[in-house]
């Protein structure tokens, strides 16, 4: 109850003090830094030291003991200064399926100096390092697990810093503003036999939904199978890779994957969906999507695949 | 001057219809020097803003139809030899006119592709040893069919960076065609049409939007905007300090037709899309387009303060 | 879970530790030297993949082994020198054991304790320059273990280590110079005595002459105003009282003299005296001598001792009246001991009653006797024949060749026999100046023994048969005196002291001397008298309050140019336009509309105007201003924009906490 009330405020105070962007630099008001376990073990390793100073009467002991507290107020600005003026920025993240790690990629920028083994990440997972050369830059892969379709907000991001002597860490927790769009978990299974229409068809080997020769379609990629003669050559001398023209027979009939015409739950009908809505897509079939409140006319392409993934992603959430 | 400027957009307005954007584009990218690209299907007018623009402006205009069977010679010009003279003499090409029309470029060879786009870049034409400047000033507008179409040659992208702009015209709105059908027929007003500036008006123009003001901070949007194509991973390649100082140019034509003596991130943002958009790759896409697309993120992402 | 250790951190730790141990080996056993070869090599078969980390039996048995090791030749675990021992046994067992990065810590910290307990030891200017090198290599074992782009590179490594100390310096020596000493918490085992040589508490004759043969440094002591010529140099340490026939020694349990004893008469000397490690109890100083030693008392025979051995360098300051007449009146007891003599020595006895019979007054005794020893056949040496059986008579009629001590002792011993109180008083004479450094450097050699005879009314009197033998002694130091025989520091052939006719050599040597004294008294005597005499040159009053405002505020100010320095914060990247444009920003995001990043000022002006209608002419104002000032290049004063930002804060309802921003920005 208190942790929760505790937790809340000391949300809000970040927000005010670190607000979400999509780029955040680093400054005084946004770092904070305190000793590590290291430098606590350093400052009793210091005062032993201190002691046999005093109880030696040893003018060196103290002198080394002095040198080594301030070589610890130094490593403080030093670790500050690392971490102050490095730019974090989003640099985007690719949609995933639940059960996948979204990869959401960091950039991060010096504005002048360099800055050394900076680390970044969400614990507990362990955090990723990089060093951000002078007026340069590292880019940095943040895995975070996708257990839930929808929008996946990420936390904010602990970027921290214990260079160079690991007695202290300078750290800021930094909101990037930043989501990945998950999907639905795909799993393969029958479509019944009411959204089969076309299906049905390319079983009798009649009509080829998505493939023909009548119109010209665009380019995919080869695969064993096609015909030679498809093949896009200027495409291939371009070093685009090899790729085939593709032209579409326009279908009598379109294919409809719906959703109310499936059983189960609704977590399981998307994932069906989802399988389908991949499947279709690799065999270059148009497709049409049917969901409660959102329908998607058939159609076949990249775009409309990031479409139907996006509506059966957030399908019954607010912001679908 | 200024006044000046503004009749003359208003004269091609009233002949390209509801393609103000456009039309406002295709006058900066002139005042910045620059050429111009417009992809379109045949028929949306392509040849109707050229050649207006040209009528407008007081240029000396020609066409050249892109063809598979067109030759370098058919656009640079060719030596003839004279029976009376015994000489040969030089039959300057159609390149040699103030504003050339370069009609659906991609359907031509390459080889045809990159003579005009030579001249274009140098200013001049070699031909048979002898180097014959183009007339000042030289506009080129050429026209392509979108890529996907079949039979033609796609521009590489060495040479797509040539261009300063790429427009799209795009079907006309319902009003402006209502218009366009109930009104009279465009080529009888194109011949019509007066020039409304002298060629040394022009060039005061050009140097006008050479003398715009571009402050520290705004080259430092335009810096960042560059960076962030060479950076961002989605991009395929980045862009050229050329395309950085055409954006920064057409910017700063923007900024002269919108009446301002100094630049600031709106007028880079409006120009950017046209400047930038032929230029970018995405990275996961291999077969071209997507330049919008990431013209957007920039907008977007990049901060502009 | 800790990663593992970087190569590079690897490698300045076993560079570091080489450098810890080195001074280290002097004072340990030498098996210790094949046990950390053994571990050392172990390690670096770890590294190359050739050996394993070693299990837990192996482990308690190199446990068990080293410690029983330490305990048969530290004859136990306990006292400085085997906890030394011990604590440099776990620093090398730790080395094989290391796995993860957390050892290494523990590795670098031991060696960091290690280095003071070396300080312990020997605390020589050299040995703490040489310090340095463990601690940068321990320091740069610890950047090393940070994995960052340095975990690659030795030499950059190292670099940043040498950095930060050289950043730390000045923190450094503000607090060396003010952070209060204090004295020691509680007692603990001292390094143990390592057979230091000097004078006894007693003596034979042959013993000062071996210390003749000694080049070690005694005491250096500085004199406020014109060093006393060297005649006049008597060290006294202690007195002599009682002769058993061949050997003086001293009497026990002496009483200790009341401070009002005596008066301070005449001129006085002030000077003060860094005295080496001697292990006993008494200070050096000429007569008559108070010192501030706190502790420090003066015995009945005027000599000072101090509370304990000295087994530190101690610093003390002396203020000396020559002219006090010391014990006008002797005490029966006194007078008892002043006359002891043991039976034997006949001839000397005879001597004395030939003497006394002769003159009347003690003076005239004495210089009579002076007179036989200056003029008879008598030598000084430092190697005299061996005597035995009376061992006066056989040196005062036999062999005639003896060295200050013999004759010290002929000298009492004939005195007493006349009946005149006398004693024979140990200490050193003379020594050597350091101009350069404007002290007196005393050696061992300068080990002299001299003669107390006591008159009524006047008090103890000093003389020295030695001068009446060989006056060169006295005057010019002990080469001088045995110029002839060439037996000074022979079996010290290679000690700088016996090239001192080598002018250059000479000259560096009393360089180094110098270097070694202010090192002695300024950085290893800077204890808590010294320190307070310091500051209270410096500051006048020295109390808490000024501690507190000198070192906090010394301290504060020092932080902060550190900080400046190595922030540079004047590099900012906003300006002063970009700021308020900021603040700008912040005001319109409470109220709910937020600044894309990609959105220029017009635009974002325009919006918020919509948002806001009541405040939009303020708000185009404001970003007018802006972009006139920012892009339009046309110099104006940054003070518009700020007024501008006021009226349209003045037009805004106040409000605290930002609204929510009512769309979405993805």
């Amino acid at each position: 109850m208190f942790r929760d009330a505790y937790r809340q405020r000391w949300r809000q105070w970040l927000n005010r003090r670190i607000p979400p962007a999509r780029a955040v630099q680093l400054n005084q008001r946004r770092i904070f830094i305190l000793p590590t376990p290291r430098g606590l073990a350093f400052s009793v390793v210091l005062l032993l030291m201190l002691l046999a100073g005093i109880n030696y009467q040893n003018s060196l002991a103290y002198g080394l003991t002095f040198l080594l507290l301030s070589v610890f107020h130094t490593a403080m600005l030093h670790t500050y200064r690392n971490l102050s003026g490095l730019m974090i920025k989003a640099a985007g993240v690719a949609p995933v399926f639940v059960g996948e790690q979204a990869r959401f990629q960091l950039r991060l920028e010096s504005r002048g100096k360099v800055h050394e083994a900076i680390a970044c990440g969400w614990p507990p997972a362990p955090l990723q390092i990089a060093d951000v050369p002078a007026e340069g830059q590292a880019l940095l892969e943040i895995p975070l697990a996708a257990s839930r379709r929808g929008w996946l907000r990420a936390e904010r991001l602990r970027v921290e810093s214990r260079f160079p002597l690991g007695l202290l860490v300078a750290w800021s927790w930094v909101d990037l503003d930043q989501a990945v769009l998950v999907y639905p978990q795909p799993l393969p299974g029958d479509l019944p036999l009411a959204a089969q229409v076309g299906l049905e068809d390319e079983d009798e080997g009649q009509r080829i939904v998505g493939r023909g020769a009548d119109d010209f379609q665009g380019l995919r990629t080869f695969q064993p199978g096609d015909s030679r003669r498809r093949l896009d050559w200027k495409a291939y001398s371009r070093g685009q890779g090899l790729l085939v023209k593709d032209f579409a027979q326009l279908a009598g009939r379109d294919l409809w994957l719906d959703f109310s015409s499936l059983g189960g739950d609704v977590e399981a009908r998307l994932s069906l969906l989802c399988h389908w809505v991949l499947t279709l897509d690799q065999r270059q079939q148009a497709f049409g999507l049917n969901l409660p409140g959102s329908r998607l006319e058939p159609a076949t392409g990249a775009a409309h695949r990031e479409a139907c993934l996006k509506a059966l992603a957030l399908f019954g959430s607010a912001s679908a | 001057m200024r006044n000046k400027l503004d009749a003359c957009l208003q004269a091609v307005n009233q002949v390209v219809l509801g393609k103000a954007p456009q039309v406002q584009l295709a006058m900066a990218c002139l005042l910045a020097r620059g050429h111009l690209l417009i992809e379109d299907l045949p028929g949306m007018g392509k040849t109707t803003l050229s050649h207006t623009l040209a009528k407008v402006l007081g240029l000396s205009f020609q066409r050249i139809q892109f063809t598979s069977d067109l030759l370098p010679g058919d656009i640079l010009g060719t030596s003839v030899f004279d029976k009376e003279s015994g000489q040969f003499t030089f039959h300057p090409g159609p390149i040699f006119a103030e504003l050339v029309l370069a009609d659906e470029i991609n359907r031509a060879t390459p080889k045809s592709q990159s003579a005009l786009l030579e001249a274009m870049e140098e200013g001049q034409v070699t031909i048979e040893g002898a180097t014959r400047p183009l007339p000042e000033p030289f506009f080129v507008i050429a026209t392509q069919n979108p890529v996907t179409q079949s039979g033609t040659f796609a521009l590489p992208e060495s040479q797509l960076d040539r261009f300063l702009m790429r427009l799209s015209l795009g079907y006309p709105a319902h009003a402006a065609e209502k218009a366009l059908l109930q009104g009279q027929g465009r080529r009888a007003m194109l011949s019509r049409q007066e020039p409304l500036l002298s060629h040394r008006e022009l060039a005061e123009l050009q140097q006008l939007v050479e003398q715009v003001h571009a402050s520290d901070a705004l080259i430092d949007y335009v810096l960042r905007l560059v960076e962030a194509t060479r950076s961002q991973p989605q991009f395929a390649w980045g862009l050229s300090p050329r395309a950085a100082l055409g954006l920064l140019n057409a910017a700063r034509a923007w900024a002269l037709l919108a009446n301002r003596e100094y630049v600031i991130p709106e007028d880079v943002q409006a120009v950017l899309p046209a400047v930038a958009g032929h230029r970018l790759r995405e990275r996961a896409d291999p077969s071209g387009h997507g330049g919008s697309a990431l013209v957007q993120w920039l907008l977007r992402e990049v901060p502009a303060l | 879970m800790t990663p593992a250790i970087p190569r590079i951190s690897l490698i300045w730790l076993l560079v570091a530790q080489a450098l810890v141990i080195l001074p280290h080996l002097a004072h340990l056993p030498l098996w210790f030297t094949g046990l950390w070869a053994f571990c050392a090599a172990w390690r670096l078969q770890i590294f190359r993949m050739r050996a394993r980390y070693p299990n837990g039996l192996a482990k308690a048995a190199l446990i068990l082994a080293t410690a029983a090791g330490v305990f048969w030749s530290r004859g136990g675990l306990i006292g400085l020198e085997a906890g030394t021992a011990l604590l440099m046994a776990t620093f090398v067992l730790k080395l094989v054991e290391m796995r993860t990065q957390r050892d290494a810590l523990v590795l670098i910290y031991l060696g960091f304790f290690a280095v003071v307990t070396a300080y312990l030891l020997d605390s020589e200017m050299l040995s703490a320059l040489y310090s340095v090198l463990p601690v940068t290599a321990l320091l740069a074992a610890m950047v090393g273990l940070q994995q960052s782009r340095l975990a690659m590179q030795p030499w950059p490594t190292l670099r940043y280590a040498g950095k930060l100390l050289l950043q730390s310096l000045p923190l450094m020596l503000l607090l060396f110079v003010f952070f209060p000493r204090l004295g020691p918490l509680w007692s603990l085992p001292q390094p143990g005595s390592k057979g230091i040589s000097g004078l006894a508490e007693s003596m034979t004759p042959g013993d000062i002459a071996n210390l003749g043969r000694s080049p070690e440094p005694v005491f250096r002591a500085s004199f406020e105003g014109a060093t006393p010529p060297r005649s006049e140099l008597y060290w006294r340490a202690l007195t002599l009282e009682h002769f058993d026939g061949r050997r003086w020694s001293q009497t026990p349990d002496l009483p200790v003299l009341a401070t009002d004893s005596w008066q301070a008469q005449g001129q006085n000397l002030s000077y003060s005296i860094l005295m080496q490690p001697s292990l006993q109890r008494w200070l050096f100083a000429l007569d008559t001598a108070r010192t501030d030693l706190p502790g420090a008392r003066q015995l009945s025979d005027y000599r000072l001792v101090n509370v304990s051995p000295v087994e530190q360098p101690l610093l003390y300051r002396v203020s000396s009246w020559p002219q006090v007449v010391r014990d006008p009146e002797l005490r029966p007891t006194q007078q008892r001991r002043a006359l002891q003599l043991p039976a034997g020595n006949p001839r000397a006895r005879e001597l004395a009653a030939e003497l006394k019979a002769r003159y009347a007054r003690p003076e005239q005794l004495v210089a009579a006797l002076l007179t036989r020893f200056n003029q008879g056949e008598y030598f000084y040496t430092l190697k005299p024949p061996t005597l035995s059986g009376d061992t006066v008579d056989a040196f005062l009629f036999d062999s005639r060749r003896g060295f200050c001590a013999h004759y010290a002792g002929a000298a009492t011993f004939v005195l007493r026999a006349a009946g005149i109180p006398a004693r024979v008083v140990a200490g050193y004479q003379g020594g050597e100046f350091n101009r350069q450094g404007g002290y007196v450097q005393v050696h061992q050699f300068d080990a002299h023994a001299w003669v107390e005879y006591w008159l009524p009314e006047r008090g103890w009197q000093r003389v020295d048969p030695t001068f009446a033998v060989a006056p060169e002694r006295i005057e010019q130091g002990l080469e001088a005196a045995l110029a002839e025989e060439g037996s000074f520091l022979e079996d010290s052939p290679l000690s700088p002291l016996r090239y001192r006719d080598v002018a250059l050599l000479n000259q560096l040597r009393l360089a180094w001397d110098n270097l070694n004294y202010g090192w002695q008294r300024w950085v290893l005597g800077y204890q808590s008298e010294q320190q307070l005499g310091l500051l209270q040159r410096w500051f006048g009053e020295w109390d808490i309050q000024r501690l507190v405002i000198v070192l906090g505020g010394g301290g504060v100010l020092l932080g902060l140019l550190m900080a400046l320095l190595l922030l540079k914060p004047w590099q900012q990247r906003l300006d002063a336009q970009q700021r308020v444009y900021r603040r700008f920003e912040r005001l319109l995001a409470r109220h709910g509309v937020a600044r894309r990043p990609g959105e220029g000022a017009r635009d974002y002006a325009r919006r918020a105007a919509l948002v806001l209608p009541q405040q939009a002419r303020q708000i185009e104002g404001f970003a007018e201003c802006f972009e006139v000032q920012r892009y339009a290049g046309i110099a104006s004063d940054k003070g518009q924009l700020a007024q501008q930002l006021r009226a349209l804060r003045r037009a805004l309802p106040w409000r605290l906490s930002r609204l929510d921003d009512g769309e979405t920005t993805r």
